[in-house]
């Protein structure tokens, strides 16, 4: 009979509620894992069906902070695909600047919290003071740190001129050079390798098996990348602009998190691409849209991975069903892989490797 | 791997038993619809799908006015999307976690939130919501302080609330 250990549902280690279930054996290897889900559900598809698109395109943004910004985006691009709406080519690239912007943020997040758990409180210091440019310039372009309201049935709602096109590229030509410097460190960072690296294996035919995306799955050099796979948005009508996916396959904590490095450079590279070369023309169209009967399914990359809406409309103001799938429902699961065999000591290292997010997952 | 061959795979095993149609976004991502006759010929369906290498990104469950659910899965295959919908009258249809385990924890949501049950899924487990509230939630009030596990252990606010409802 092993030691029962419980981590959760509350601990300083985790970044959200969840709650462990572990046996361990004399040695701390962890042999029996249970996780437990639900303490942050709140019923947000049930409410969806309960208010109109106008107001729903409000509560997608605050479904969870740190991707906020996609679930609005792929909100509108369903009831854009029901309405048959096609946004002005300047919208296209307002949103995707939005997005990239967000996704530079989020994941700096995660790579500082991996830091903190290594105890590299220098080096958390300095992802967290890099970020702090991409949080500067969220609050300075769209006046919030967190939600920055960008999207609209038909377009988006701020425009870029050349004052703020010149601060975006002065704050990414600070910070490019500082990611790169932190990617080095955190590769060769000695803590770091030996706490990352050959610690929660999952390897390729178990990540394809289970479906997993976003930076676990190119950790496992799988990509599932959808502005590559099934380009939307600028994505697809200038393809120069997809993002190049390096391979990585050390299926580990420390590829994952290299991973993460790889899309925050990239993003970094569309950013100053699409700001550098704006289309011109509308930010919006300024009929309002009929939402007719209809369903669609719609998909983005999140910085956590593939990010799915389901939606089925009957032609009133409201929806008759909304579904969305974040990335976090099917990376969960590849938890129990990659923490089983694994030291105790390491779980609340895996768990932060898939970047969690539960107040998505659970909705 | 094109679209088409998938396509005709899914007509060749399925024959008459589903109607198929096409769709394209307006950025050329083509998906497909799948609609079933019969909810039995979804093991048929996650058998092409698993013979493709694909997997199953989530499923969605609704309830119909005669008391039906619908069902629709979304599988990817290659970057395209199939979603594959069936109808179920007697709250059960057959599990494709077995074959598609990515399935999983889509199975277990529409259990627990639609009262609909996937047989032989291999997992009993409650997903998100607590053992105390009874299957097929999502079609009932619920306090919130009862929905999330561990919040609070009192009804005084939600005792207001359903008598506001109970007396319209």
């Amino acid at each position: 009979m092993g030691e029962k250990i419980k981590i959760g549902p509350f601990h300083p280690e985790l970044e959200e509620s969840v709650y462990f279930k572990l046996v361990a054996d004399e040695e701390g290897i962890v042999k029996e894992v249970e996780i437990v889900n639900g303490f942050i559900h709140r019923g947000m598809e049930s409410l969806v069906t309960n208010k109109n698109f106008m107001q729903n395109l409000i509560l997608t943004e605050r479904v969870c902070s740190l991707c906020s910004n996609n679930h609005p985006f792929t909100f509108v691009l369903a009831v854009e695909k029901i309405s048959n709406i096609k946004v002005p080519l300047r919208a296209e690239a307002l949103r995707v600047i939005a997005d990239e912007v967000k996704r530079v943020a989020s994941n700096l997040f995660n790579l500082s919290m991996l830091s903190h758990l290594t105890h590299s409180h220098e080096l958390m210091k300095d992802t967290l003071e890099a970020r702090e440019y991409m949080q500067d310039l969220k609050e300075s372009i769209w006046g919030n740190r967190m939600d920055m309201s960008v999207n609209l049935f038909t377009g988006v709602k701020y425009d870029l001129d050349d004052k703020k096109i010149d601060f975006i590229l002065n704050k990414l030509s600070i910070v490019e050079p500082k990611i790169k410097e932190l990617q080095s460190r955190y590769e060769n960072d000695e803590t770091i390798r030996e706490r990352c690296i050959g610690v929660g294996i999952l390897p390729k035919d178990k990540a394809l098996e289970l479906g997993v995306t976003g930076p676990v799955a190119k950790g496992s050099g799988i990509n599932r990348d959808v502005r590559v796979k099934a380009p939307y948005s600028l994505y697809a009508i200038r393809p120069e602009l997809q993002p190049y996916i390096k391979h990585r396959d050390g299926c580990d904590v420390l590829s994952r998190a290299m991973a993460r490095f790889d899309d925050v450079i990239e993003a970094i590279r569309i950013i100053k691409d699409v700001v550098s070369d704006m289309p011109e023309g509308k930010t919006y169209l300024e009929k309002r849209p009929h939402i007719p009967k209809g369903e669609s399914v719609v998909r983005t990359e999140a910085p956590r991975g593939e990010l799915i809406y389901y939606l089925k409309t009957d032609g009133t103001q409201k929806p008759v069903r909304m579904r969305w799938k974040v990335p976090t429902y099917t990376n969960w699961e590849a938890l129990k892989v990659m923490i089983l065999g694994d030291k105790v000591e390491n779980v609340t290292m895996i768990l932060n490797s898939i970047d969690p997010c539960i107040s998505c997952t659970e909705r | 791997m094109s679209t088409s061959k998938i396509i005709k795979s899914f007509k060749e095993t399925l024959v008459d038993n589903c109607s198929i149609k096409e769709d394209c976004d307006s950025y050329g991502n083509v998906s497909a619809w799948i609609k079933l006759e019969s909810k039995d010929s979804m093991s048929s369906v996650a058998n092409i799908v698993k013979s493709f290498k694909g997997r199953c990104i989530v499923a969605t469950a609704y309830k119909n006015s005669d008391d039906s659910h619908t069902i629709v899965y979304h599988f990817d295959i290659d970057g395209t999307i199939f979603n594959v919908e069936m109808n179920t009258n007697d709250n059960m249809f057959f599990s494709i976690t077995p074959t598609i385990p990515s399935a999983n924890w889509a199975e277990r949501e529409i259990r627990e939130m639609y009262g609909v049950e996937p047989m032989g899924h291999p997992d009993t487990d409650r997903l998100f919501l607590d053992y105390s509230i009874a299957k097929g939630v999502l079609n009932e009030y619920i306090p919130l302080s009862k929905l999330q596990r561990g919040v609070s252990e009192t009804d005084i606010m939600w005792k207001k609330v359903k008598k506001d409802i109970d007396n319209g």
